[in-house]
């Protein structure tokens, strides 16, 4: 009983904190999509986003970084071209005209869920 | 020697990744890291070496879960197929193990029982179900993977964002399933691996249609008796395999049509009056000529070991396979003439 007792202790919180990290990866995962996005206005190489979002406090994997923005130029939303600076290749990302023109609409939907959010919790 | 610890890591990462998008991942990554191993010289103030290559390679990740980043989900059988595939299967799986049960009885039957024997005659039909078993899982797996290559990965429609785009759903079709131009998915599949099966078997494996001596074979005196494969068809039969095997492809590729397409057209429908006609006319041409039956009454005396057994087996055989091929005609003639039927009424 003991035991027990003590199992839950230790397995039980450790069980609730992996839940918990599960959905705050979640939650993450669903607005790295729109921060990307607003932060490509003007022209970035993938670490220095990556930076750049840690500096705001929001820290993304570049396992999960890199291939999003691959697939958002896949998507036609953003455009990328490799520069030569300090005698190595970087890739360069910027929003296309696509990805611009959708970005508003984003942000409008973004506000929404927000006040929505607030209404519900 | 840094160089050379990034170009190896790349380079597993690049050899785990399709060839198309590696080099420009590769180069991405190579980029990423030298950017990693810029910032972490200036933070700690030491010129870049090995450990902290190490360490930011360590940091980057292992290469096959760098490289799974990139590939995203991907699948042999999808979900999508994958209900269709577990029926396919189980159906497959019952039918081989009820065959293999019948072999056992009629091994069983067949043979002088002694503990020996009984125990090698078991032994040979359970090797002979695992055998069944494997060969019917591999086609059956090859031919799911071929469809769900050709049904969602080959035929995805892209448009011009990259975005996969998906027929739109409409909740009307669920009280359409029933109307005749309505394609049955469970049919049609069960079609493509029935004809699938007929070509392989047919063309590649016609040994096995016959009575085999490892199902005949009789323990006697301490010696296996030495009875030979009587062969079920006979040559002519397997002139017309040619005809048969293109008309069963046809049948292949026009029910994984109709899968994508998901109803019938005109144009489908025509196609398969005329591969109906085409299978009523090799029915008259083979009971029209001589017979398909290779096996003889002496030599189904020999496998059987029983000449009246073997009489009677014969007449069956002859008589079956003209009573079939009629029922071939007959019921072609029939979906010939339903088929016609909603061709005009479709196109009115």
């Amino acid at each position: 009983m003991l035991y027990m007792l003590q199992y839950n202790a230790v397995y039980g919180d450790a069980m609730t904190n992996e839940s918990f990290e599960n959905v705050i990866l979640e939650l993450r995962r669903g607005v790295i999509v729109l921060v990307v996005l607003s932060r490509l206005d003007k022209e970035q190489y993938g670490y220095s986003l990556i930076n750049g979002l840690k500096e705001h406090g929001l820290e993304i994997d570049q396992g999960t970084l890199y291939p999003l923005l691959r697939r958002l130029e896949s998507q036609g939303l953003l455009q990328s071209n490799w520069r030569i600076e300090a005698d190595r290749p970087r890739r360069y990302y910027i929003l296309s005209e696509e990805g611009r023109a959708l970005l508003p609409r984003l942000k409008e939907e973004w506000t929404s869920i927000v006040s929505m959010m607030k209404k519900m919790l | 020697m840094n160089t050379n610890l990034i170009d190896i890591y790349v380079s597993e990462v690049g050899r785990r990744l399709p060839r198309k998008t590696r080099a420009d991942i590769e180069a991405e990554i190579r980029s990423i890291l030298q950017d990693m191993l810029e910032e972490r010289s200036q933070k700690t103030g030491k010129p870049v070496d090995e450990e902290m290559t190490l360490d930011v390679l360590k940091a980057y990740g292992a290469p096959e879960k760098v490289a799974s980043t990139y590939l995203g989900d991907r699948y042999l059988i999808g979900p999508r197929l994958y209900p269709i595939f577990m029926l396919v299967l189980r159906v497959v799986l019952m039918v081989t193990g009820i065959l293999a049960a019948i072999g056992l009885g009629v091994a069983v039957y067949q043979t002088t029982l002694t503990s020996l024997n009984a125990f090698e005659t078991i032994l040979k039909a359970i090797a002979n179900f695992a055998t069944s078993v494997m060969i019917a899982l591999g086609n059956i797996v090859l031919i799911f993977a071929i469809l769900e290559w050709a049904l969602f990965r080959a035929g995805a429609k892209v448009d011009v964002k990259g975005l996969p785009k998906e027929k739109e759903w409409d909740p009307r079709s669920l009280i359409k399933v029933s109307t005749p131009n309505q394609v049955k998915m469970g049919e049609t599949i069960v079609e493509i691996v029935g004809c699938f099966a007929a070509i392989v078997i047919f063309n590649f494996y016609p040994q096995i249609i016959g009575f085999s001596p490892s199902l005949n074979s009789v323990f006697e005196n301490g010696n296996w008796s030495s009875v030979t494969f009587a062969p079920l068809l006979s040559e002519a039969f397997f002139y017309y395999v040619p005809f048969l095997t293109l008309v069963w492809a046809s049948t292949i590729l026009l029910n994984i049509v109709l899968l994508r397409m998901g109803h019938w057209t005109t144009l489908t429908r025509v196609f398969v009056i005329g591969l109906k006609v085409i299978n009523i006319l090799i029915a008259g041409a083979m009971l029209a000529g001589p017979s398909l039956i290779a096996a003889t009454t002496g030599a189904l005396t020999n496998a059987l070991g029983d000449a009246e057994a073997a009489r009677i087996m014969m007449t069956l055989l002859t008589q079956g396979v003209r009573v079939a091929l009629w029922l071939a005609i007959l019921g072609g003639s029939i979906d010939v003439i339903r088929m016609i039927y909603r061709t005009v009424a479709g196109s009115k």
